[in-house]
């Protein structure tokens, strides 16, 4: 098979099922955009990268389990219900999420900022976080276990058709949550007190702290607001996929992916770049040599490296301060 | 001491969820395929019975320990400061004994001495074999990353990048790999050293030149991209590279120079010997590096790049040669590895690699060569040991989070490093006096 | 204060010396002063880490089967059970399988359980004399050679690859078939056994491969929606996966959901996924009815059945019917236990080590799973129907036929 010929096939892959890769592709663009929300606020305040987001994410999936397995029980929900059902679970998991998100700011990044730690500590501490999440969750839900909620929703139902193309219950509920999450995430930032305060700890912490803002307080909003929205995208993603101990590694280095793509610190350009992130992931499957799923992955980092290196501030520019 | 303050009941918050997370770090796994009463529930109502005593929950023995814990950190704060002055002698020790140079040139000897006779005390096989593969590779993987992190303050996280292209230079250049080696002339592994460092260097030129303008967080990620990238192409090529399954076939290192033969088997002391060697000409090359011109070229870039560029460093040249030795001895370890262990694959190379390396080289110390070095033998042969015997309970899988743990804590309290360099040290006292750290802040917060 | 202070680190640090130091110097076992000799019969598999499931329940199976031998009082000889893990990976197993070399009282080694890691500890147990048993490493070119010290109690994958490529072909009828690895050392070489076969059998194969999840984060579970995406657009006859249970769950459901069902095609997997895991990680369960299975067992059995299973459950705790590989390794302790009575004249242990090898090779007996007997290079000796092919049927495993 020629190398032209190759190409050819993908690109004839693609305009056969456009539809399909489009709805995977929004709906994991969808959850990457909101796991990196929580990374560009943190870095807008703090200006450092939050390693132990992906774990944070990974937390909200382990809660769908909890909440499905051990609160919820078994037994399919439908019409109403199952609306109820997606909205309390994305409520606990959220609500796990943030505590954890809060707990890793406590004991892993506010110690040092008191002591004015050097950067590099920071990652360090961090990444010590995110190990540790890692291996207890493992270490309490099994082991190396892809292990899905209890089926209380049928996720993998068709909704509706565009043309031939069959679009599942949990690609519709993956975006509209994304969406209206994101709104009220970005809503909360650029119009109230508390997004003000956030906004200006960004600008400068020093300044900020002597007009009355409690940057501690502040801090914590920030780590609450990106790690309930991680915690939303955990539940969406084990719905679908299942949940595992390491699943926080892989998206959370796709969600950086693309917050540094859409320009870090900047929320919407943390949505565009997760859109674009997860579209790409998915157009770039039919292109994948010797049908290797895992050549969608070296392009998506090729990405990385490349808008790193060709333009560091991202699609829409680093604005630490100015949007938030 | 009034125990029902505000800041006391906090701290009464703060010890009872550090010792409530003890109890799940030590209790049982869980998990949907064990039996019910493991994993949360053992964490707490596992029934335990002390000396026949009485029988009582795992619940209450933590819930009194925290307490105890409370009480002791109570009695001790408004001491703190004289206790501490007391204890100074002790915990300054290490550090000044190792001021004294007759001291560190003993010290060395008898480390020495005792590297060169320990394999007549170690009589088990498989520790000698541990003792080289986790030890002394590691050791020279972690000098080499910290010539990046500690000499020049670059955060890499893309070690194991390097790591892999050495060893899989070696499989290609000895042609056990599908594809055939370079003009179908397979070379011994010993060969394979100056090419496999080569190659390495020259991906850490070409990688550094482009990517070493960025700040140390963005500089981060793109070497953890990069390791990433590596990693998957290493893995995805079955027909080049062997995919998943990699080479099982690696050939040891042998020698054959005229008129003395000699070929390393599956005995480990002789390798044991090579990597001996090996740790030493990388602790001599990296000591005279470190003050030669070069070494203080990184210092100065590391400090104050603006400053460093202004008295005519060229910070980008030093970066990239930094870069440059430690994807070098990234490399160099990647073909004692696959000489070594005999075969390879992409596991060997995973993202977990990179940070596994940074842990060595902040435990001992960063920037401190044998700080480095000690710290890599602690932590490796304590986790060997763990691995082996599991003692006291300890659970095989629970590694992971007591590295973890064990991060966190060191940077809160000795971000230094155990073996802390003295320049670096300077530094960081810096800070650590204006604000020193003490047990109460991490467990109460801090009062707004 | 000053003085006492350091004598307490000094002998603090003296006391944590000594007990690092007493099992690395001093060696780990002291044997018995018993009238009967203690054996050991070694365990190396992967106890710890994401495929942990395997190695457990194997030293559960050899654990049994050496208790009941002790219980029977009928050899003149003692035996215990000592577990030596690599994690499932073969850079890890060469420092297991010297531990294991370097055990007193060692006779053979069950396992390793993937093929990867018995490759590698191959030339370690090897040097030492000590026989090799695995009751689950499939891979063809594991087996070679006559003074072999390796043998297995399954069938080798190109037993159970190419039963498999005729029965999608031959027997199912499909034309267009897509293999997929999952890129670990067994499913690769069983994708690709089945790839050639099919192709030699007229059908038209395409291959991809996508990585396994649970290998220390190597793959993304996201991803096999994608791959599923683009397999319903291709939407060939049938879909062969190479892999473990939890990928193909994954699988699984993302293709049900974008329409490529059981009903309407074929789709098939091997030994690594016939595991009753697969209903708890395919989502919907629903999603798994229909699929083919198959599994290289010598007769009819692959599981504890009746007696044996309460007994094994009463023993190890652990469910009979979940327990994969366990009755492979009671029937590779037994033949271990076979062998050794063969040979109860020498005392020894170097010396035994080296009858067991040879006395392995002329054992023959009906175990669990079937007849045991191994061929020179060390496989079993397969009669007709050694692969079975299951199916799922509402959530539960059974046998279809027995083919090969």
């Amino acid at each position: 098979m020629g190398f032209a010929h190759f190409w050819l096939s993908g690109f004839d892959q693609i305009r056969s099922g456009f539809w399909a890769y489009v709805a995977v592709g929004l709906e994991n663009g969808a959850l990457y955009a909101m796991i990196a929300v929580g990374y560009t606020l943190v870095y807008g305040v703090l200006g450092l990268i939050n390693f132990a987001h992906g774990e944070v994410f990974m937390c909200g999936g382990f809660a769908a389990v909890f909440l499905t397995h051990g609160i919820l029980g078994a037994g399919v929900a439908n019409g109403w219900e199952s609306v109820g059902l997606v909205l309390s679970g994305i409520v606990f998991a959220g609500l796990i999420s943030a505590v954890v998100a809060t707990g890793v700011e406590q004991v892993a990044y506010r110690p040092l900022r008191r002591r004015h730690a050097p950067k590099l500590a920071y990652l360090i501490s961090a990444i010590g976080a995110s190990y540790f999440l890692q291996t207890i969750a493992g270490k309490e839900f099994g082991y190396g276990q892809n292990i899905f909620p209890a089926e209380v929703f049928p996720a993998g139902q068709t909704l509706f058709y565009i043309g031939k193309t069959p679009i599942h219950t949990i690609e519709v509920i993956c975006l509209v949550v994304g969406i209206i999450m994101f709104l009220a995430a970005d809503r909360i930032v650029r119009h109230t007190r508390l997004g003000r305060g956030i906004r200006a700890v960004a600008q400068d912490s020093e300044t900020s702290s002597l007009m009355g803002v409690n940057i501690d307080r502040t801090i914590t909003l920030t780590f609450i607001i990106g790690g309930s929205l991680a915690g939303a995208a955990g539940f969406l993603y084990a719905l679908q996929n299942g949940i595992i101990q390491n699943s926080g590694t892989e998206l959370g280095i796709y969600a950086f992916t693309a917050a540094v793509l859409g320009g870090i610190g900047n929320l919407r350009g943390a949505a565009l770049g997760g859109m674009m992130i997860g579209l790409f992931g998915s157009f770039s499957v039919p292109f994948a040599f010797e049908g290797n799923i895992s050549w969608t992955e070296i392009y998506t980092f090729l990405i990385l490296v490349l808008v790193l290196i060709i333009r560091p501030t991202g699609i829409l520019g680093e604005k630490s301060g100015r949007t938030a | 001491m009034n125990l029902l303050t505000r800041k006391s009941l906090k701290r009464l918050f703060g010890t009872l969820a550090f010792f409530a997370l003890a109890a799940v770090m030590t209790g049982g796994p869980g998990g949907f395929g064990v039996p019910a009463y493991t994993g949360v529930h053992a964490s707490y109502l596992e029934p335990v019975s002390y000396f026949g005593l009485f029988r009582t929950q795992r619940w209450s023995i933590f819930l009194t320990l925290g307490i105890l814990a409370w009480l002791i950190i109570s009695l001790y704060q408004p001491h703190a400061l004289t206790i501490r002055r007391r204890l100074e002698p002790v915990t300054a020790l290490p550090n000044r004994v190792m001021q004294r140079r007759t001291n560190r040139w003993v010290l060395i000897g008898v480390v020495i001495v005792i590297a060169l006779f320990l394999p007549k005390f170690v009589h088990e096989q498989f520790w000698m074999y541990l003792i080289v593969e986790q030890i002394g590779v590691w050791i020279l993987l972690a000098l080499g990353l910290n010539v990046v992190v500690g000499f020049a303050g670059l955060l890499d996280l893309g070690f194991a990048a390097f790591y892999a292209i050495g060893a899989y230079a070696t499989a290609w250049f000895t042609g056990v790999l599908p594809t055939p080696a370079p003009f179908h002339h397979p070379i011994p592994t010993l060969w394979c050293i100056p090419i496999a460092v080569g190659l390495a260097m020259i991906f850490g030129i070409l990688l550094g030149i482009p990517t070493l303008r960025l700040r140390g967080d963005y500089l981060a990620i793109v070497t953890l991209g990069f390791a990433l990238i590596i990693d998957d192409f290493v893995g995805t090529q079955s027909g080049l590279t062997g995919g998943g399954e990699g080479s099982l076939t690696t050939p040891t290192f042998s020698m054959n120079v005229g008129f003395w033969h000699y070929h390393w088997g599956i005995n480990p002391t002789p390798y044991y010997y090579l990597c001996f060697i090996f740790v030493v000409v990388f602790l001599i090359v990296f000591t005279s590096l470190e003050y030669s011109r070069v070494g203080r070229a990184w210092v100065a870039i590391r400090e104050d790049e603006v400053a460093a560029q202004s008295i005519g460093i060229n910070p980008l040249k030093y970066k990239v040669s930094a870069f440059a030795v430690g994807a070098a001895s990234g490399g160099f370890g990647g073909v004692l590895t696959a000489g070594l262990i005999g075969n390879i694959n992409p596991t060997l190379f995973q993202y977990q690699v990179s940070v596994n390396v940074l842990i060595l080289v902040i435990f001992g110390g960063m920037g401190s060569i044998w700080g480095v070095a000690i710290g890599a033998i602690i932590v490796q042969f304590v986790t060997s040991y763990l691995d082996n015997y599991q003692p006291w309970g300890y659970q095989l899988n629970d590694l992971y989070m007591y590295i973890g743990a064990l991060l966190i804590i060191m940077m809160i309290f000795r971000p230094a490093g155990i073996l802390p360099s003295r320049r670096r040290q300077r530094e960081i006292s810096g800070y650590e006096t204006e604000h020193e750290g003490h047990l109460d802040e991490v467990l109460a917060g801090d009062e707004p | 204060m000053k003085l006492r202070w350091n004598k307490t680190v000094a002998i603090a640090s003296a006391g944590v010396l000594a007990m690092t130091a007493v099992p690395l110097i001093a060696g780990s076992a002291i044997s018995g002063a018993a009238s009967k000799p203690t054996y050991t019969i070694g365990v190396q598999g992967p106890l710890t880490g994401s495929d942990s499931d395997y190695g457990i329940y194997e030293y559960a199976g050899v654990e049994f089967a050496v208790s009941q031998a002790n219980a029977s009082g009928k050899y003149a000889f003692n035996l215990k059970v000592e577990k030596f893990d690599d994690q499932g990976s073969s850079t890890v197993a060469p420092g297991a399988a010297q531990k294991a070399a370097g055990t007193k009282g060692l006779v053979a080694i069950v396992g390793p359980s993937f093929s990867g890691p018995s490759e590698v500890s191959y030339k370690y147990y090897h040097a030492a004399n000590i026989a090799e048993v695995s009751p689950s490493a499939t891979a063809v070119a594991l087996a070679s050679g006559s003074d072999s010290s390796f043998f297995r109690t399954v069938a080798d994958d190109s037993v159970q690859g190419s039963a498999d490529a005729s029965y999608l072909v031959t027997t199912k009828g499909e034309k267009s078939i897509t293999v997929i690895g999952d890129e670990s050392f067994y499913g690769t070489g069983l994708a690709n056994v089945v790839a050639t076969e099919a192709s030699k059998l007229g059908a038209t194969v395409t291959t991809k491969s996508i990585a396994n999840v649970n290998e220390g984060g190597g793959g993304n579970a996201g991803a096999y929606s994608t791959l599923a995406t683009s397999l319903a657009q291709a939407d060939p006859d049938a879909i062969f996966y190479g892999g473990y249970a939890p990928e193909l769950g994954l699988l699984l459901g993302d293709l049900a959901s974008d329409g490529y069902t059981t009903a309407t095609h074929v789709i098939m997997s091997g030994d690594g996924s016939n595991d009753p895991a697969l209903m708890t990680s395919t989502s919907p369960a629903t999603a798994a009815n229909g699929a083919f299975l198959s599994e290289s067992a010598t007769g009819k059995v692959s599981y504890f059945t009746g007696k044996l299973a309460s007994e094994f459950t009463a023993l190890t705790k652990a469910k009979a019917s979940v327990a994969i590989y366990a009755a492979q390794s009671y029937d590779a302790a037994d033949a271990i236990i076979k062998a050794l009575v063969a040979d109860k004249k020498t005392s020894s242990i170097p010396k035994l080590r080296k009858e067991t090898v040879a006395s392995l090779h002329k054992v023959s007996f009906v175990g669990v799973t079937g007849p045991i007997a191994f061929q020179g290079d060390g496989d079993l000796k397969v009669d007709k129907g050694a692969v079975q092919i299951s199916e799922v049927d509402n959530g539960v495993i059974t046998l279809v036929t027995s083919v090969g």
